[in-house]
């Protein structure tokens, strides 16, 4: 088990070296570029500035900047000594053997062209809400696609199997942000029931991450959390919604598919009852695959979380892409790239593990 | 010794009947030959959810080409000063009674069966039909070049394999790990040219779905490369070309197809959302992620209808093609019966 | 998937005391996209407490379904049971009996042997779990106690080291073995009739002997009664006592085993017989049943064996045979021949099924 782990984190580290690439690309082709931007941006300290251009190399061949960037080359130092941290070990190494703090790989991202903050930081006060957001609508996505799909598969051809086919159907071609626009109008709008935007009520509380929010997070609790929970009940829904669609046909197809095997027949022919035939000897099989399903729909959870978080400026990554994205803030999406990237392929790594796990037959 | 056709379960038929061998001739039958089209299109006629999704289809796209031409409004139509009103009238009313407010709508009729738009009052069927046109034309010219590019590079890594397939094929992981709307979104922003673009994000969004198709040729090259009819190809001196063309691609049709389905649902919603948020096809040009990025503010008084039918658009224009596409899966299976 | 069976008819007085299963005129249908087909129609037989049975015929002759109906693990629909349809076991009515009924027997009084030993277990629990799992229920005992039983019958189907076994999942052991652990889970619970669908088809010959004399030894120890269900006429002259010979969902001939394979009646089990390959027919042709089983949508409209019978005449195009009694016990044989009709043929019949099957004999290649 120990070895595969390690053959498939060591089948990662290309791909993610390949993110870093693309996501640098994609920066040094975009037009004006950053040192031009962060020139005019008149928050910046001229100290940051130095400090950011001298550590991302702007002035340097583009080789170099990539290695600056990637923290794999000492800003202090030129050729081939720029591979060397200041301890004397290699750059690329952890803060505490080589000495080295700058670039990605030592978790420097640098600064946002927009408000002068670390990208670092930047990025962990809008993971909150985004996991928030994403843990509660992964919950229940999954949970609903696998009841949905088991019971739609047991009761197959049954009314609530054809009007499952019918919303799977339907869920699967509504693009997200009008869902949540329709909800917006009749939630919001028309009925007045629940918030539309943000996370939480403005009138109330101060912004959510500050100093001041967890003051007041401290003195009422209760208050608090049903302020978020009122705001977060549209968000989830969307983002619900539209990804249950799928992976309830998937869960129904392969629990179809497992019922016909011939165990199923086994475990009937053993008086079992049905609750024991269905929930333990099939689905326990049906769920392999959607194991490795889910991790691939990482990816669209988070695009999800982009689309849901720009339609009800939920205070998270994405929300923070989109503005990004609007001021033309490169290091900022650098960040949310690289950092949503290489979850994203930690996810699959994972999933691919878990797989082995719970499949006897998987040798490793 | 004639082969007498029948289960091989019992003991009884393996070899050669008696002296009376008349028993096969009774299961003889007359079959026209099929060409792979004729059995194709004959199965998927039968499949009713898929037609239903092609006539959509055809409706949508005629609808998109020669509709705005028989309609009485234009998208430019600036409406004059006595009936500009805040507020855009609901489907299927004419006016609003003047004084009452909030509105209630005095008399109906069929001039506006989507209602009309706030502000310039524009009709949104019209508005919805000139969506039409440019958000099919994305969804599909953006499947053709990704489709296109993927069975190219599923083609080569998948023929040739060895170290380009394996170059080739980590591109594709990291595309894929790449959060695809995300990058589109920033290509479409940092690099379109302001002014007609919608041939650029035509490109971008065919730039960035070719992945997947290229998984699916290259595996099935891989598959079917070692099977017994390319071999014997090989081994009358085919060319790689013609073997490539002639032999393996129209036996990779059927998935390329069905993967084809659902880039262009794909696009099209995704078209949508980066108009909607300002990052896609120039505000000017009528696509639906545009209109839908208009009705915002409307929303907010109440006109529900101005984003409601071009999203409605699109889930009926999305449906259709996972109609097609399903039905295409289908007729391409060939363990299912013509 | 729902198991809920059709409202039965009237049900009829039960068996004597020592017939373990009857079964009266059973239909089972299955209802497919270009109709509805009889599967298993109008059969009837009884087996005896600790005696076997055997079911012999080709693949779609209705003999498994007839196992599943039994057992009642058809799904329905598409399946369905015909009006009048009774499965007498143990005293009891099983086909009207309620599924929660029918449970507290499946596993416990009767077990089932499937024909795919590689895909009958199920890939993710192990074998220990999955036998104990039966045993919990049924026996009502805890699970410690369960799996200590599992590993008994492991032992009682000849698994070498069964405490390891038990630990094991069924991806790490061979098809025979496989099967065994199929014998031991069916045997767990110690049931009173066991059903065998075809346990040695997918298995290397050399196990097939193994399987075959593991089933017959515990069968006499255990004193349960077999249902045998196989295609091999070679596998049924060793195990049983009884056999039953069924074609296109009837039954062609049934009695002992003595009389249907040495004095067979019905011109289909005849033709079985005769095609059998066997050493001292070395060089004579094989002789194979012309023609091939009819479509279940096209059955010929009377005798539904006629179009392949050598012996068949005007009659057999008109009117279907019913199972008619041969000699003196309870030999049948679904022919006209064993009517007074078709008497003047008979003979004659006899004779040509003794010549092809001494054809090897009699003809000179050298050898003999």
């Amino acid at each position: 088990m120990t070895k595969y782990v390690i053959r498939r984190l060591l089948q990662a580290i290309p791909v993610v070296i390949g993110i870093t690439i693309v996501t640098y690309a994609l920066m040094l082709a975009a037009p004006g570029g950053p040192a031009q931007k962060f020139a005019n941006n008149p928050r910046m300290t001229p100290a940051a500035k130095e400090k950011f251009l001298k550590a991302w190399g702007l002035r340097e061949p583009i080789p170099v900047q990539y290695g600056r960037w990637m923290g794999l080359l000492n800003p202090d130092e030129d050729g081939i000594a720029a591979f060397l941290g200041p301890s004397g070990w290699p750059n690329f190494l952890p803060t505490g053997i080589s000495g080295a703090d700058n670039g990605i790989l030592h978790g420097d991202f640098g600064y946002s062209i927009d408000s002068g903050e670390p990208v670092g930081s930047r990025i962990a006060r809008a993971a909150l809400p985004t996991v928030i957001l994403a843990g509660f609508a992964l919950f229940f996505w999954l949970l609903i696609a696998i009841l949905m799909g088991v019971f739609a598969a047991i009761k197959r051809y049954s009314f609530f199997d054809q009007a499952a086919t019918v919303f799977a159907y339907v869920g699967f071609a509504m693009p997200t942000f009008w869902l949540g626009l329709m909800l917006i109008f009749l939630f919001g709008v028309n009925l007045k029931w629940l918030p539309v935007s943000g996370m939480t009520e403005t009138r109330l509380s101060p912004p959510f991450g500050s100093d001041a929010y967890w003051t007041y997070f401290g003195t009422t609790p209760l208050t608090a959390l049903q302020d978020i929970g009122k705001h977060l009940i549209l968000p989830v829904v969307t983002l619900v919604v539209v990804n249950i669609a799928g992976d309830s046909r998937f869960v129904r197809a392969s629990m179809l598919e497992t019922l016909g095997q011939d165990y199923v027949r086994t475990a009937k022919a053993k008086g079992l009852p049905n609750r024991v035939v269905y929930f333990r000897h099939a689905l326990r099989n049906a769920l392999l695959p959607v194991v490795t399903n889910i991790g691939l729909e990482i990816p669209f959870l988070f695009t999800g979380a982009i689309v849901t978080e720009s339609i009800f400026s939920w205070p998270g990554i994405g929300k923070l892409t989109i503005d990004g994205i609007r001021n033309f803030d490169y290091t900022i999406l650098m960040g949310v790239l690289m950092i949503t990237s290489t979850i994203v392929v930690m996810a699959n790594l994972l999933a691919d593990i878990a797989y082995a796990f719970v499949d006897p037959r998987i040798k490793y | 010794m004639a082969q007498v056709p029948g289960p091989a379960a019992l003991p009884v038929n393996p070899g050669a009947s008696g002296p009376d061998e008349g028993g096969a001739t009774d299961y003889e039958v007359n079959l026209k030959s099929l060409t792979q089209f004729e059995l194709v299109w004959r199965k998927f006629r039968r499949h009713r959810l898929a037609m239903v999704g092609l006539g959509l289809l055809i409706t949508m796209f005629a609808a998109a080409i020669v509709g705005p031409i028989f309609l009485p409004f234009t998208v430019d139509d600036i409406p004059d000063a006595a009936t500009k009103a805040y507020e855009g009238l609901p489907p299927f009313c004419t006016n609003y009674l003047a004084t009452s407010l909030p509105h209630t709508c005095a008399s109906y009729g069929l001039t506006h069966p989507f209602g009309t738009t706030g502000g310039l009052q524009w009709d949104v069927f019209t508005l919805v039909l000139n969506g039409a046109r440019t958000s099919l034309l994305i969804g599909f010219s953006s499947m053709a070049i990704g489709v296109v590019l993927g069975t190219i590079v599923g083609a080569i890594a998948g023929y040739i394999g060895g170290f380009l397939d394996n170059v080739l094929m980590r591109i594709v992981d990291v595309m894929l790990s790449l959060p695809l709307l995300f990058v589109i979104l920033v290509v479409s922003r940092f690099f379109k040219d302001q002014r007609d673009n919608v041939w650029q994000i035509i490109l971008i969004f065919g730039v960035f779905s070719w992945m997947g198709v290229s998984r699916l040729v290259r595996s099935l090259f891989l598959s079917i490369r070692e099977r017994e009819f390319v071999e014997a190809a090989r081994a009358v001196g085919v060319r790689d070309r013609r073997i490539i063309f002639r032999h393996i691609l129209p036996n990779a049709l059927s998935p390329i197809v069905v993967a084809a389905s659902l880039i262009v649902a794909g696009n099209i919603i995704g078209e949508a959302f980066i108009s909607f948020l300002g990052f896609g096809v120039n505000p000017y040009t009528p696509t639906w992620g545009n209109i839908l990025s208009n009705s915002l503010t409307y929303l907010l008084v109440g006109n529900w209808w101005w984003p409601a039918f071009p999203g409605l658009a699109i889930i009926v224009t999305v449906l259709a093609v996972n109609f097609v596409g399903d039905g295409l899966r289908d007729a391409f299976d060939p363990r299912t019966r013509a | 998937m729902t198991e809920v069976l059709a409202a039965p008819g009237p049900v009829g007085a039960p068996p004597d005391r020592d017939v373990l299963l009857e079964v009266r005129s059973l239909r089972t249908y299955f209802k497919v996209l270009d109709g509805i087909v009889p599967a298993v129609d109008d059969i009837s037989f009884s087996l005896k407490r600790g005696q076997t049975l055997g079911i012999v015929g080709e693949s779609g002759s209705g003999k498994s379904v007839t196992a599943l109906t039994i057992m009642r693990l058809l799904d329905i629909p598409p399946a369905s049971i015909g009006d009048g349809s009774e499965v007498w076991f143990d005293g009891r009515e099983i086909l009207s009996m309620p599924l929660d009924e029918m449970r507290k027997i499946r596993g416990n009084d009767a077990a089932m042997i499937f024909q795919e030993p590689l895909t009958s277990l199920n890939p993710v629990f192990t074998i220990g779990d999955q036998i104990a799992e039966q045993v919990e229920l049924h026996l009502k005992i805890k699970k410690r106690a369960a799996m200590d039983r599992a590993i008994e019958s492991l032992q009682l189907v000849g698994i070498p080291s069964p405490e390891r076994r038990v630990k094991q999942y069924p991806h790490e052991m061979s098809g025979g073995m496989r099967q065994r652990v199929m014998i031991a889970m069916a045997l767990s619970c110690e049931p009173k009739l066991l059903i065998a669908d075809e346990p040695t088809t997918a298995l290397d010959v050399t196990i097939q002997a193994q399987i075959l004399e593991l089933l017959k030894s515990i069968q006499q120890r255990t004193g349960s009664a077999l249902l045998l269900i196989t295609h091999d006429l070679g596998v049924v002259a060793e195990m049983v006592d009884n056999v039953i010979v069924m074609y296109t969902g009837q039954i062609v001939e049934q009695g002992t085993v003595h009389e249907v394979l040495l004095e067979p009646r019905d011109p289909y089990t005849m033709g079985l017989l005769e095609s059998i390959p066997s050493v001292e027919k070395r060089g004579g042709r094989l002789s194979a049943i012309k023609g091939v089983v009819p479509s279940p949508f096209n059955l010929p409209p009377a005798c539904r064996f006629e179009p392949r019978c050598p012996y068949a005449w005007d009659r057999c195009r008109t009117v279907p045979p019913d199972l008619n009694r041969v000699g003196s016990g309870g030999h049948l044989a679904r022919c006209h021949l064993h009517t007074s009709e078709g008497a003047g043929r008979l003979p004659d019949a006899l004779q040509r099924h003794r010549t092809a099957l001494n054809l090897g004999r009699t003809l000179p290649t050298g050898g003999h």
